[in-house]
């Protein structure tokens, strides 16, 4: 029951190569508080936490921190003061152990004074560490092997053993299974027991609303308002994040034609197994499954990214061999990766470049050379429809915030009119407002004869969107619904027909052996 | 539809109007206009100190040597544009003088088969390369490491280590002659490769593409990009453009000698690094390029008109490296907010 603020940020500006990101901002974080930071890509949040973590430094206002008003030049020192960040892109070293990793640059020494580690001492403390906090897991595991669910706990569990009295995280949901969302919130709720305050960035509404005491909202770079976890709704924060109703799936209903895509019996060494499905004209067929369960690695069969063992693909009813991501292009399928910044995006160049990466030779005339003109027309065209926020059509993609380089990627593959399109994840990382844009333009393609295949782990977007939904597990397929007679019981246990819903910390045991080769999809 | 909706965070356009100062300053972070200004200077220090500096034969020694370089700075432009790199441009530039040299004297070929002859060996070594980069996944360094010494090998091998002479005026004209009396036709030679070089990744989609590759080979192949086709594109260009300052350089002393292009890989790895190109890949271009062959060009010539220790020359050029790379990594950081 402190009578101030732990943190108190007030009056914080901070703008880059004209751009505005923050103006006049105030925050607080109260001791032993959950509290969900929320707002559309580009209002400001991440470039706050950045702030606060020292990887930024302010333009204008005060930082307060326990009362008293304190600088923070670079990541150290706010982890000395007690601030930690847990990015999405997680801060662990994966060929390293468990304990390596909490204990970095403060290894536990056999002797002191000497560089001689005890590595057996530094395991139990770190698997004592991890107990306090509720999750199981043996010091000694290499950090590789975990699932993206676990490394978070061992992020978390670096941050309190150096004592860490607010952790910032930011979107650290949007990899995990519904279950080991739950986890991560009594791990929260234990942390505020402790007298920990969390600070966390989502854009999944429903789970916020389930773990915060108050929520913030930006919108442009402003702090817009707050709302106490109580008396908070899904509306009432979209309408503050947004400023405006937003109807979300906005799903039309499209006549479905003839097969278009068809896969027969896939097989492959990279955990796919006897998959088979048809996607129609005009339909949109939901991918449903846990994390690792294969469909990213189906989609990867389909567009020429990996190799098949056995099946066959075809399309508008005939046989196609695709041996290389052009190949697949040539055919009409589009493919928008999960990993937008790895296999998306090549961030030194612009958003037109990145745009029309997909189509160069198309837009180019008889000596090889590009059309300016044209290339203009069309990355404007998809930045208004997309409502990609840009300075300008030659702004590097790098200095993009994260959901408006992911439209970059949608307008790229757009703009190349596959007549298949391979959606992973589409609105992952995306803002309510932009997600609700996604929708509509997939019903619009839908709408004029696209056949979508996308592949998704949030339940309302599948139950919502898809005309079909197909559930994998383990690499087969184990269930198929038609729209409208499908429930989220239904996909959940169809998505783990082959599990022992074990602790999250490790794998998912196997039912049988797989071949050589399944991991995880990689979440870095 | 077609009106351009683009706003900053705030809902107005970025930037306000900017001034003269930042202008500027937006000027002097471009490296082409920092190095302009760097043989500038140099031009003017040397001119100062030695007035035979700027006399018109010296400055048509030093253009041509400085075209020679051009060349093949912007050949090893390609492979280091996408993350890999040529070390065998030295030992392929004694090559290209040798074997012309020797399918003219000791073959007795006609002059334009020689040279078709020589380029098509520059094609094939390439080639070579683009193999084990693209199907063996090996780095450029590697196996260019590798024909670095086979080429020079090779050459030693065929001519018993004595220089190949007596070639046709022929063919030394293409070192030595002029255009109009005053352009050394090697400087017409670099304008011509420098030009289609520039027009290919500036404006074409194949150069678009090699830039992608640069940048994220990943996203670039998902994106359907031909990478192979294009890495392979890159370590030929790369071969050809060192075969042809091979064989200028043999027109140029009317002898092909295998010893020639020695420590060549140096100059042009660092004229290329001057002018802005990144070892990550992704970065860099022609212009730059050029601007980065005028600097060390005219920085060697000056070097032997003032009378400066030619055993200090390489430390000279190392040390020029060192500022290029060293300005440039500060300059990268910078950019991270």
């Amino acid at each position: 029951m402190a009578d101030q603020p732990l943190l108190r940020m007030e009056n914080i500006s901070k703008h880059f190569a004209g751009v505005q990101a923050l103006s006049n901002v105030d925050f607080e974080v109260n001791t032993g508080e959950i509290l969900g930071f929320m707002g559309e890509n580009g209002a400001g949040k991440s470039t706050l936490v950045k702030i606060l973590s020292g990887v930024y430094s302010r333009d204008q206002g005060a930082i307060y921190w326990r009362g008293q008003p304190v600088e923070i030049h670079s990541p150290h020192q706010a982890q000395a003061l007690g601030i930690t960040t847990i990015y999405q892109e997680l801060a662990l070293v994966p060929h390293l152990s468990v304990a390596e990793n909490i204990f970095l640059n403060r290894e536990r020494r056999r002797v002191r004074g000497t560089g001689l580690v005890d590595f057996g001492l530094q395991e139990r403390e770190a698997q004592a560490i991890m107990k306090d906090l509720g999750v199981e897991l043996p010091g000694n595991k290499k950090v590789k092997e975990l699932t993206v669910a676990a490394q978070q706990m061992v992020e978390i569990a670096k941050a309190v053993s150096r004592n860490a009295s607010l952790i910032l995280m930011d979107e650290p949901t949007s990899a995990l299974s519904r279950k080991e969302v739950d986890a991560l919130f009594n791990l929260m709720r234990r942390l505020k027991e402790k007298g920990v305050s969390v600070v966390f960035i989502s854009h999944r509404l429903e789970e916020v609303l389930s773990v915060v005491n108050r929520i913030v909202v930006m919108r442009d770079g402003r702090r817009v308002g707050q709302i106490a976890g109580a008396e908070a709704t899904e509306k009432k924060i979209i309408q503050m994040m947004v400023g405006r109703e937003v109807g979300l799936f906005p799903k039309v209903a499209v006549p479905i034609g003839g097969p278009v895509l068809e896969v027969r019996n896939l097989t492959a060494e990279n955990g796919v197994r006897n998959v088979s499905f048809t996607v129609h004209r005009g339909e949109i067929l939901g991918l449903a499954g846990l994390i690792g369960a294969g469909r990213t690695e189906t989609a990867r069969l389909i567009c020429g990214a990996d190799r098949l063992t056995s099946g066959s693909i075809l399309i508008n009813g005939q046989e196609v061999q695709i041996k290389s991501p052009a190949q697949a292009v040539d055919r009409g399928i589009g493919w928008v990766p999960e990993d937008r910044k790895q296999h998306g995006l090549v961030l030194g160049m612009d958003v037109k470049s990145n745009t029309t990466l997909a189509i160069l030779k198309r837009i180019s005339n008889v000596f090889g050379a590009v059309r300016a003109k044209q290339e203009r027309e069309i990355t404007e065209h998809y930045v208004h429809a997309l409502q990609i926020l840009t300075p300008s059509i030659s702004q590097t993609v790098r200095n993009l915030s994260g959901g408006n380089q992911q439209k970059v990627v949608l307008a790229k593959w757009l703009s190349a009119k596959p007549k298949i399109m391979i959606m992973d994840e589409p609105t992952r990382g995306i803002d309510v407002g932009a997600k609700a844009e996604v929708h509509a333009l997939m019903s619009q393609l839908a709408q004029e004869g696209m056949a979508i295949v996308m592949i998704s782990s949030e339940m309302p977007e599948i139950i919502g969107m898809s005309d079909r939904v197909i559930v994998m597990c383990q690499g087969r397929v184990t269930g198929e619904y038609e729209r409208g007679h499908v429930t989220q019981e239904q996909i959940m246990g169809d998505a783990t027909k082959f599990l022992a819903l074990e602790a999250l910390a490790l794998k998912a045991p196997e039912a049988e052996p797989v071949p050589a080769g399944f991991e995880p999809e990689p979440k870095v | 539809m077609n009106k351009m909706e683009t706003k900053g965070p705030s809902g107005t356009l970025s930037a306000p109007r900017a001034g003269t100062g930042e202008n500027i300053r937006a000027l002097l972070r471009m490296t082409e206009v920092v190095l302009l200004v760097a043989v500038l200077l140099l031009v003017l220090v040397g001119g100062v100190v030695n007035p035979h500096f700027l006399c018109i034969e010296n400055i048509k020694i030093m253009t041509r040597d400085i075209a020679m370089l051009a060349i093949a700075a912007i050949g090893v432009g390609f492979p280091i544009l996408t993350g890999g790199i040529d070390l065998s441009v030295g030992s392929v530039v004694g090559l290209g003088g040798v074997m012309v040299a020797y399918f003219m004297m000791n073959m007795g070929l006609p002059i334009w088969l020689s040279i078709i002859l020589t380029l098509i060996i520059g094609i094939g070594l390439g080639a070579f390369h683009g193999l084990f980069v693209t199907k063996l996944k090996m780095h450029g360094f590697l196996i260019t490491l590798v024909t670095m010494g086979l080429a020079r090998g090779f050459i030693l091998v065929l001519t018993n280590a004595f220089p190949i002479t007596g070639l046709p005026d022929q063919f030394t004209n293409l070192g030595q002659g002029y255009l109009f009396n005053l352009i050394p036709i090697p400087v017409i030679i670099c304008l011509i490769i420098a030009g289609l070089c520039f027009y290919l990744l500036r404006f074409t989609f194949i150069g678009r593409q090699i830039y992608a590759v640069g940048g994220n080979v990943e996203a670039a192949r998902y994106s359907g990009v031909a990478v192979d086709a294009r890495i392979f594109l890159c370590y030929i260009v790369s071969v050809v453009c060192a075969t042809t300052v091979g064989m200028i350089t043999a027109a140029r002393l009317s002898l092909g000698h295998p010893g020639s292009g020695e420590g060549y890989e140096l100059l042009a790895i660092t004229a290329c690094i001057l002018g802005g190109a990144s070892f990550a890949g992704g970065e860099g271009g022609v212009p730059g390029i050029l601007i980065g062959a005028i600097l060390i060009g005219t920085l060697q010539n000056a070097m032997v008109m003032l009378n400066i220790n030619p055993y200090y020359h390489k430390i000279v050029i190392s040390m020029v490296l060192l500022a290029a790379i060293t300005f440039d990594y500060l300059r990268r950081r910078s950019r991270r907010a």
